[in-house]
């Protein structure tokens, strides 16, 4: 015998809602997963706010309950001053209380920190690593910190507004013409972690993500990354490295090591060795470099990169291949 | 129940024969074409409804496009730019086309009735704000269709939006469209205050004021004062994108954050202006249903007063992630959970009056229980974003999205739903069905709650607003799955409503279906085209109820005003506090005036948007001539007095305080005073994000040309005391001379001040497009300039009139009104001197 | 108008979703192919993007148009227009084709062996 319907409903609604309150506190991008202090803190109030939303809901539908059964009441003035007065009057002191203490937290300002200096772009992120306010390392979109550091984020854009965010390790600031703001991110678990433009800012504001890996072995990194690219090993890479000269792309792209010394584009010095292409929108391999060489205005409309589609098929996997090899 | 028997009502029966036949034949309504000339509100309102709901149904189909395009990861159904273009529309009609008119349309279509006016007092305004209104928005709408729809968010953040990034003219027609459409709001809320003020029937003292009346003055006030900063900030970004005045652009000294600030500084009262209504809907609904008076009529009363003050207040909490001061955001984050008490307050208020009566779970007692349950849910969310470092994750995220459906679904269009199946027995002949309603109510609910609860989940989960795709793979796809579906329940729903109007809506103000609620509030009297037969006393706040003859007594003629006593259409206007009758106010019938007059202005805004300026100038001089001409018939002067019942002598259309163009010019005073202060802001705020001010190598405008203008201006005030000085004495042809060249030379100083003005800007070596600097100098300059050009129109009026001996003695309130803002404008002109000229040099 | 076809055809593409209770894995299974599975091999293609430069029905977002599109692939008879069309061909292609084809614009895949194989499996469900 099969349940009625309607409480096979309620079953598959619970069930539902519950999945999805759970699917909640995981994934790549997602705030309730923290990683870090900041995110962590907000969690905390998160789900304090959460609990204390669901007792102040059912208290309000108990109050109707009662209402609609209820005849010739006479709590009236009593019921307004004790529900809409003192009652939000206590919780929301609380909760303001309890909210500037933990997120004083979240304020606090380390005397020494990494400063890594992101520019919004559209649609990519340029990634300065500072020293004493001057870049010693410039790349794009995929970041690496250390674990379990502090790292300043000195925020600015280049166009229009964006905003920085990466939900696991705490909350989004914007990127402002004409200012500079600053935000202190810490990872306390090694891994990946994904970030995406929170602000509108045009055309491909949904492809505008990015990674941020914090890895036990930063020095390591940024002394391999510091390095100018690898040279061409393979013919086909050397062709490559060739094409990428014939072609133009120096005009945009930074290569280190090479003539190739343009600004308006991604520095590809270390491409080969980011786990994403075009701002968090591809899986990084030999296949996406070729198609979105070929097609990125297919791939991306609107951006600046645009389709080199008269490359002959050789050409176009030596390009790839070439990208592919500067890790 | 009190008073069965009023013993002496002021008019005897029998009525005379033809009383009534007089009464109908003045109020008759045009037919056929000429219905475009109707001024009438109750008319005006019904126009007004039906092209909100018209709108929500537009918004309504883009959303579902969105929703479908987002029901599954990278899909291909509309493209970026097309979906760009929709979430834009969708938020800007919904906010702009359908939430604010609605709530306005209502108010000018339940007000007249429910203070037991004939009419509200400018019916010509509420005409031409209305077809402004629906001729803008329809153009505003064809954007969609021709791809040159707006596309960089409802909110219009610069640089964006600004000429650099969006080159094309799509924001011109956000700006220029959106623009427009708010001074039709601003129209319809003079309307709105002078209306409840000064027109409630007699007795009707504000503490007997039905709370809809309350909320609809705040709410009017709250545009009067929140409008305008988003009038301003249209017109500075249209400046800087027409011509290059960079009040947004970092680099010349501009900043992006001011517009922001202006923004939403309007935007978000703007929310509370569309829910306070709202709310003043279910303060009607609950104790009709209930069968209770109203519990708790001073709490709520001063509740909504509260929000209103509150919600400006409140505006930097859109603004958290922009890198503000802690302390500024803690401020604001505390005033911002404040809010939420008088929402409380109207919320257990309700509960009070359902628990003291006993409701029926008829349709609009469904949609009242489903507003409780969705908009605590939209309030409890809102408290978690006013705290900052949730909000920090939050905002900008589906979870901000869920936020604010819930809050306007739950906080506007669900009243309005229950506004609708309440009120539609006031306006037709039949009721609607309370079947199809309760399915209605039961598909809205359940689509609303499926759509917008897992948008919480999605946001929290990483997912940004605004984005027209979304990966595989980071958990998004379940809820936004969910999201769509809900979304077309919700259509199930409305798809439904149309059906039940299709079937039950039949249209009529002389039969319709009756006070089918058996509700205490004058609103359910017998009407006709003229509203009431005769004007009631009132004497509590629920009529119908306390007084059981009440509605036989009116239909019967013996209250005041039963027929026609000047033999135009009128009212009585009746004291602001305490309603007692102060005199009769004769209303104009229907005419081309205001439809022609709101077409041409909708041209000449809609033609500067695609750059063709002279058509643009063409029809905007058509607009401003209709507008004369309405004017040149607008003050009839006053009559000889007439009696309206009970002994009661009263004046027709006197001039000076207590008259209705003198309120109305005062509230249009503080609405170009708001703006004129939305400028200084302006500069202020550009003063402090700049650290030269004025910037090294701008001119300083030589003292001398300002002192000259500053005495030009004085001037100017003079003239227009001198010459209501000679207007009042007697009546020779010398001082007819003397007034005519008083009116002139007090517009001629004042344009020469501002002449002046601009003259030493120029001469400074200042130019608008150099520094954020000049361009804000030259803004507050043109604003002066286009104020002295309405008064020059002004004047010219009352100078014609003079001529044609259309103005004298005591027929002189259009004087009075022209003299009334050529003081503004002499204020207005020497803060703005004092300002611009004295501040940077007293800070140096 | 294409929004309204597309419209439709996501309204079939959600409705399938939800008929198959949200199983990404479920491909139909029109060919079978030794060893090789073609759910997985969907799955795969998905993450090293295929579709960025070819039409792969059953496949999210791959809508590229730099090679041809695999619509109908299994109905066709050569590989690039030079090899046969074989389940082992197919998955020595997808890894490493310009080992076969040297004129060829298609890059050399990150995949393995038993990857490959999967999906060939799967590009072989394509009718």
């Amino acid at each position: 015998m099969s349940p009625p319907i309607s409480s096979r409903c309620a079953r598959a609604a619970a069930v539902v809602g519950a999945a999805a309150a759970l699917a909640a506190c995981d994934g790549p991008q997602a705030a309730l997963d923290p990683a870090g202090p900041d995110a962590e803190a907000i969690s905390t109030i998160a789900w304090v706010m959460f609990g204390g939303a669901a007792i102040v809901f059912i208290v309000v539908l108990v109050a109707v309950a009662w209402a609609l059964r209820a005849r010739r009441a006479r709590e009236g003035r009593g019921l307004i001053i004790a529900g809409g007065v003192v009652f939000p009057l206590v919780v929301l002191t609380a909760l303001l209380v309890f909210g500037l203490t933990v997120s004083s937290r979240i304020n606090a300002e380390p005397d020494d920190a990494l400063t890594i200096r992101v520019t919004g772009k559209q649609w990519w992120w340029q990634v300065d690593y500072l020293d004493a306010g001057e870049p010693v390392l410039t790349t794009a979109n995929d970041i690496v910190v250390p674990v379990g550091a502090p790292v300043r984020f000195v925020l600015t854009t280049d166009d229009v507004i964006h905003s920085f965010w990466v939900p696991s390790l705490g909350g989004k600031l914007d990127m402002i013409p004409g200012r500079i703001n600053e935000t202190v991110l810490q990872a306390d678990v090694a891994g990946a972690y994904r970030g995406q433009c929170a602000e509108f800012c045009g055309d491909q504001h949904a492809l505008m993500a990015f990674t941020v890996a914090a890895t036990d072995d930063f020095a390591a990194w940024l002394a391999a990354q510091q390095r100018p690219a690898a040279e061409p090993v393979t013919d086909l890479e050397a062709r490559g490295a060739a094409l990428f000269l014939e072609n133009g792309c120096g005009a945009c792209h930074t290569i280190r090591g090479t003539d190739a010394d343009g600004t308006i584009g991604p520095d590809l010095t270390h491409v080969g060795g980011r786990p994403t292409i075009a701002a968090g929108t591809l899986p990084n391999n030999q296949g996406t470099l070729a198609g979105w060489i070929a097609d990125a205005q297919a791939i991306k409309p609107g951006a600046r990169m645009p389709s080199f589609d008269r490359l002959a098929g050789p050409e176009l996997r030596a390009l790839a291949a070439y990208l592919a090899s500067l890790e | 129940m009190s008073d069965t028997t009023a013993p002496d009502l002021p008019n005897p029966l029998p009525r005379p024969p033809g009383e009534l036949e007089e009464l109908e034949r003045v109020w008759r309504r045009p037919r056929g074409i000429r219905r475009l000339t109707e001024v009438n509100n109750s008319q005006i309102g019904l126009y007004y409804i039906g092209t909100a709901v018209m709108f929500f149904l537009f918004a309504g189909v883009l959303a579902l496009l969105m929703r479908a395009q987002l029901a599954l990861p990278e899909n291909a159904l509309v493209d970026h730019d097309l979906y760009n273009q929709l979430f834009t529309m969708h938020g800007t009609v919904m906010m702009f086309l359908f939430a604010v008119p609605a709530v306005e349309a209502m108010g000018v279509l339940l007000l007249p009735s429910m203070v037991a006016a004939r009419d509200l007092p400018f019916p010509r305004l509420s005409a031409y704000a209305f077809w402004a209104y629906f001729i803008g928005g329809t153009i505003f709408l064809v954007s969609l269709f021709l791809d040159v729809a707006p596309r960089a968010g409802w909110f219009m953040y610069p640089p964006l939006s600004s000429a650099e990034y969006t080159p094309d003219v799509s924001s011109d027609f956000w700006l220029l469209g959106i623009g427009f459409i708010e001074i039709s709001a601003i129209a319809g809320a003079i309307e709105i205050i002078v209306g409840v003020l000064r027109t409630r029937a007699p007795g009707m003292s504000l503490d007997k004021m039905p709370v809809f009346a309350w909320v609809m003055l705040v709410f009017a006030g709250m545009i009067v004062f929140a409008f305008p900063a988003m009038i301003a900030g249209t017109a500075l970004l249209e400046l800087e994108r027409a011509f290059d005045w960079p009040f947004f652009i970092a680099e010349r000294g501009g900043d992006p954050l001011l517009w922001q600030h202006l923004f939403w500084f309007f935007g978000h009262p703007e929310v509370y202006i569309i829910f306070l209504p709202a709310a003043g809907f279910l303060s009607m609904i609950v104790p009709t249903l209930a069968r209770r008076p109203l519990i708790g009529y001073r709490a709520i009363v001063l509740a909504v007063i509260g929000t209103g003050f509150l919600s400006f207040g409140l505006w930097v909490h859109h603004m958290f992630t922009t890198g503000l001061p802690a302390i500024s955001m803690s401020f604001f984050s505390a005033a911002s959970m404040a809010v939420a008490i008088p929402s409380g307050i109207q919320i257990f208020a309700w509960i009070a009056t359902i628990a003291a009566g006993r409701m029926q779970l008829t349709t609009p007692a469904l949609f009242v229980l489903g507003f409780l349950f969705i908009f605590t849910i939209g309030g409890l969310s809102g408290v978690m974003v006013a705290m900052v470092p949730f909000d920090w994750q939050a905002h900008d995220t589906y979870f901000i999205v869920a936020h604010l459906h819930y809050v306007l679904i739950g906080g506007m269009v669900f009243p309005l739903f229950a506004a609708i199946y309440y009120w539609v027995p006031m306006i037709s002949r039949r009721r609607l069905s309370e079947r199809i309603g309760k399915v209605v109510a039961v598909l809205l609910f359940l689509g609303v709650n499926l759509a917008f609860f897992p948008m919480h989940v999605s946001g929290l989960m990483g997912m940004p607003r605004r984005v027209y795709t979304y990966p595989d793979g980071l958990g998004w796809e379940v809820t936004n799955l969910l999201s769509t579906i809900g979304a077309f329940v919700i259509a199930a729903g409305v798809a439904l409503f149309l059906f039940d109007l299709a079937r039950n809506l039949r249209l009529s103000t002389t039969r319709n279906a009756g006070n089918v609620w058996d509700a205490g509030t004058l609103e359910w009297l017998p009407t006709g085209t003229y509203q009431t037969r005769s004007i009631p006393i009132v004497t509590s706040r629920d009529p119908l109820w306390d007084q059981p003859n009440l509605a036989a007594d009116v239909e019967a003629g013996r209250y005041y005003l039963p027929g026609t006593a000047t033999g135009r259409r009128e009212t009585i206007v009746t004291s602001s506090v305490d309603a007692r009758p102060q005199y009769v106010l004769t209303l104009p019938g229907p005419g081309w005036t205001p439809f022609f007059s709101a077409a041409f202005t909708a041209a000449a805004f809609m033609l500067l948007t695609v750059k063709a300026v002279i058509p643009a100038i063409l029809c905007g001089a058509i607009a401003i001539g209709g507008i004369i001409a309405w004017m040149w018939r607008a003050d009839i002067g006053p009559r000889a007095p007439v009696d309206i019942g009970g002994g009661l002598r009263l004046p027709v259309n006197i001039t000076g305080r207590n008259a209705h163009a003198t309120a109305g010019t005062v509230v249009l005073i503080l609405c170009a005073g708001t703006l004129f202060g939305c400028l200084l802001f302006a500069y202020f705020f550009l003063w402090t994000v700049n650290a030269d001010w004025p910037p090294a190598g701008a001119g300083a405008p030589s003292p001398s040309w300002a002192a000259i203008a500053a005495v030009l201006l004085l001037a100017a005030s003079l003239a227009w005391r001198a010459g209501r000085g000679v207007l009042t004495s007697h009546d020779q042809p010398r001082p007819r001379l003397m007034f005519r060249l008083l009116v002139l030379g007090a517009a001629a100083a004042a344009t020469a001040a501002v002449v002046a003005d601009g003259v030493s800007l120029w001469q400074a070596g200042l130019r608008p497009a150099d520094s954020a600097y000049g361009a804000i100098l030259y803004a507050i300059t043109a604003y002066q300039a286009f104020l002295t050009g309405a008064l020059i129109i002004m004047a010219g009026i009352v100078f014609a009139r003079s001529l044609a001996g259309r103005i004298g003695g005591p027929w002189r309130l259009s004087f009075e009104v022209t003299a009334l803002f050529g003081h503004y404008v002499v204020v207005q002109g020497l803060v703005a001197l004092a300002v611009t000229r004295l501040f940077p040099g007293v800070a140096s | 108008m294409t929004v309204a076809r597309r419209l439709v055809s996501t309204g079939v593409a959600a409705s399938l979703l939800l008929a198959a209770g949200c199983d990404r894995d479920a491909a139909p299974q029109t060919r079978i192919v030794a060893d090789g599975d073609p759910g997985h091999g969907r799955q795969l293609i998905a993450e090293v993007a295929c579709g960025v430069c070819h039409i792969i029905p059953g496949v999210r977002g791959a809508a590229g148009t730099v090679g041809p599109s695999l619509a109908g692939f299994a109905e066709r008879n050569l590989i690039a227009g030079v090899l046969p069309n074989t389940p082992s061909e197919l998955a020595r292609w997808v890894r490493d084709a310009p080992s076969l084809v040297p004129e060829t614009a298609m890059p050399p895949m990150p995949l393995s062996e038993d990857e490959a194989v999967n999906v060939a499996a799967y590009l072989l469900t394509l009718r």
